[in-house]
């Protein structure tokens, strides 16, 4: 029983929101060569394969989804406006989150100093719009929990979990993302999940309440 | 394995990279620890939950229409880039290529390029030999030496400044001979510039005005030196008459020897001839306005 669930791994990699795979690594690599070469046109290849994990990332991490439009804007402006700046050795993906993490960061920075107006998107979190229905699928109640709690974890511990556990970046890649030892990732990632358990069951616990 | 290693290596074991020796002491542990039991369940519930949340909901067309609107306007811009951009680029580029990229080979590259310039440095180029001491042994001997290089300077200077007068047309040098009679005592490097005009000027009128501004300071033994010296080579009548009689009205004695060679020279001229043969009379006529000559060996001849 114990040995089967040691098994689980979820690896969702048909999901349009995790990265492509790394086979197509070399093709991303081939297609910001020719970008930064002029053929800016080609940035619309890499677009299309990028602004959903984008999207996503940004969404997770803000819990913003109008901000986080105009983010994944900003974060392809800067890769035009820093072609020049990507290395013949470099690759794509660690690349776009580097910039993404950035601009995620001038974004905090940003909404702390002015208060940003409620997202739409978090009304149903309001408390005032009262238990799900039954008829709600258990796991429909599921993700609309997990989603607040996500919200509420520290913003380092929050980002770490999406970069690994729903954009599928290995531990090595957000350890250079981050830059930091692999081992400073693990324990991070470790410390991540038990706060949103915490969070996770103390959300719960209130909603039950 | 303690409670605490087993945790730390949840992460690793479930993403299925912890190696197998520990992953089988981790399942080991596991089997018979309720504490790590329950930790893991909890991860593996919290990781679960966490996974299965659904793919964010797509963004909207706006987001897709902004992009392309963005990137036309930045091919706009790359397409009109001017060539001198483009080929400033690609030199860059050739640079960057050609260049170490690294700072630590940057750093190694130029440490090279100083070794390779200090070895080449000390290999060709001698150095210069020691610059030579003048050993001064003798001050006195370098006073002289001093006193004559001053001296050779005065004659270049003398030369320079005759030289300058020859340059000049006739009517300035005629000029600057009649300017110098104007002064009532003039140094002695407006007479030596005279005495060589006189010499070495050749127009005849210019050698006769300046005999006619030395008569003014014929006293003085440079001008009378430089007249006794000039007169034998003097070929213009008219210029050796008035030399003459210059030299005659001064007294000058020691010009009798010069007198009596021009008064037998049967190639100069008659009136040149006579006006020595004249002189030649008067100097050795006893002066009576000059008792000091009255003694000079030259003069008992007549007595």
């Amino acid at each position: 029983m114990l040995l089967a669930e040691t098994q689980f791994r979820v690896h969702t990699e048909s999901s349009p929101v995790s990265l492509p795979a790394t086979v197509d690594a070399d093709k991303d690599h081939e297609l910001m060569i020719a970008v930064r070469a002029g053929e800016i046109r080609r940035l619309g290849d890499l677009f299309e394969r990028y602004h959903k994990p984008l999207y996503g990332f940004f969404v997770r991490l803000t819990n913003q989804p109008a901000a986080s439009e105009d983010l994944v804007q900003i974060v392809f402006y800067r890769i035009l406006k820093y072609r020049h700046t990507y290395r013949d050795e470099g690759k794509f993906s660690a690349w776009i989150y580097h910039l993404a993490r950035k601009v995620a960061a001038d974004h905090f920075r940003k909404s702390a100093s002015t208060p940003t107006p409620a997202d739409p998107v978090n009304f149903d979190d309001h408390p005032d719009q009262g238990p799900a229905p039954d008829a709600q699928a258990a796991t429909t109640d599921d993700v609309a929990l997990m989603r607040r709690a996500l919200a509420r974890v520290t913003h380092e511990h929050r980002e770490v979990l999406v970069l690994s556990r729903l954009q599928h970046l290995n531990h090595q890649e957000i350890a250079k993302l981050l830059d930091c030892s692999v081992g400073a990732v693990k324990v991070r990632a470790h410390r991540a999940l038990k706060e949103l358990r915490e969070v996770y069951f103390k959300i719960r616990k209130e909603q039950a309440a | 394995m303690n409670c605490q290693r087993v945790q730390d290596n949840f992460i690793d074991y479930q993403d299925g990279s912890l190696p197998p020796a520990e992953s089988a002491a981790l399942r080991t542990h596991l089997a018979s620890c309720p504490t790590c039991q329950r930790e893991w369940s909890a991860l593996q519930e919290i990781t679960r939950k966490l996974d299965a949340m659904p793919a964010e909901e797509t963004p909207s067309p706006r987001l897709r229409e902004q992009f392309y609107a963005m990137l036309e306007t930045h091919q706009r811009d790359a397409d009109s880039v001017s060539p001198f951009a483009l080929a400033r680029s690609r030199i860059d580029r050739f640079f960057a290529a050609l260049l170490p990229s690294t700072p630590a080979l940057q750093f190694a590259g130029a440490l090279t390029a100083l070794a390779v310039g200090v070895f080449a440095g000390a290999r060709y180029f001698q150095p210069p030999a020691p610059a030579p001491t003048v050993v001064v042994d003798n001050s006195a001997k370098h006073e002289k030496e001093i006193a004559e290089l001053k001296s050779q300077m005065n004659d270049m200077g003398k030369l320079v400044s005759a030289s300058l007068l020859l340059q000049k047309s006739t009517s300035d040098r005629m000029q600057t001979v009649l300017a110098t009679m104007d002064l009532k005592s003039p140094d002695r490097k407006v007479l030596s510039d005279l005495v060589g005009t006189l010499a070495l000027d050749p127009s005849v009128n210019v050698r006769l005005s300046a005999v006619e501004a030395l008569a003014q300071h014929a006293d003085d033994r440079l001008v009378r030196a430089g007249l006794l010296s000039a007169l034998p080579r003097e070929t213009a009548p008219l210029v050796q008459v008035a030399m003459i009689e210059l030299l005659t009205s001064v007294r000058e004695t020691d010009a009798v020897p010069i007198f009596d060679r021009i008064s037998r020279d049967e190639t100069a001229d008659k009136d040149v001839r006579e006006s020595a043969r004249r002189a030649l009379a008067v100097l050795r006529a006893p002066s009576p306005t000059d008792p000091l000559k009255n003694n000079q060996p030259s003069n008992p001849l007549v007595s």
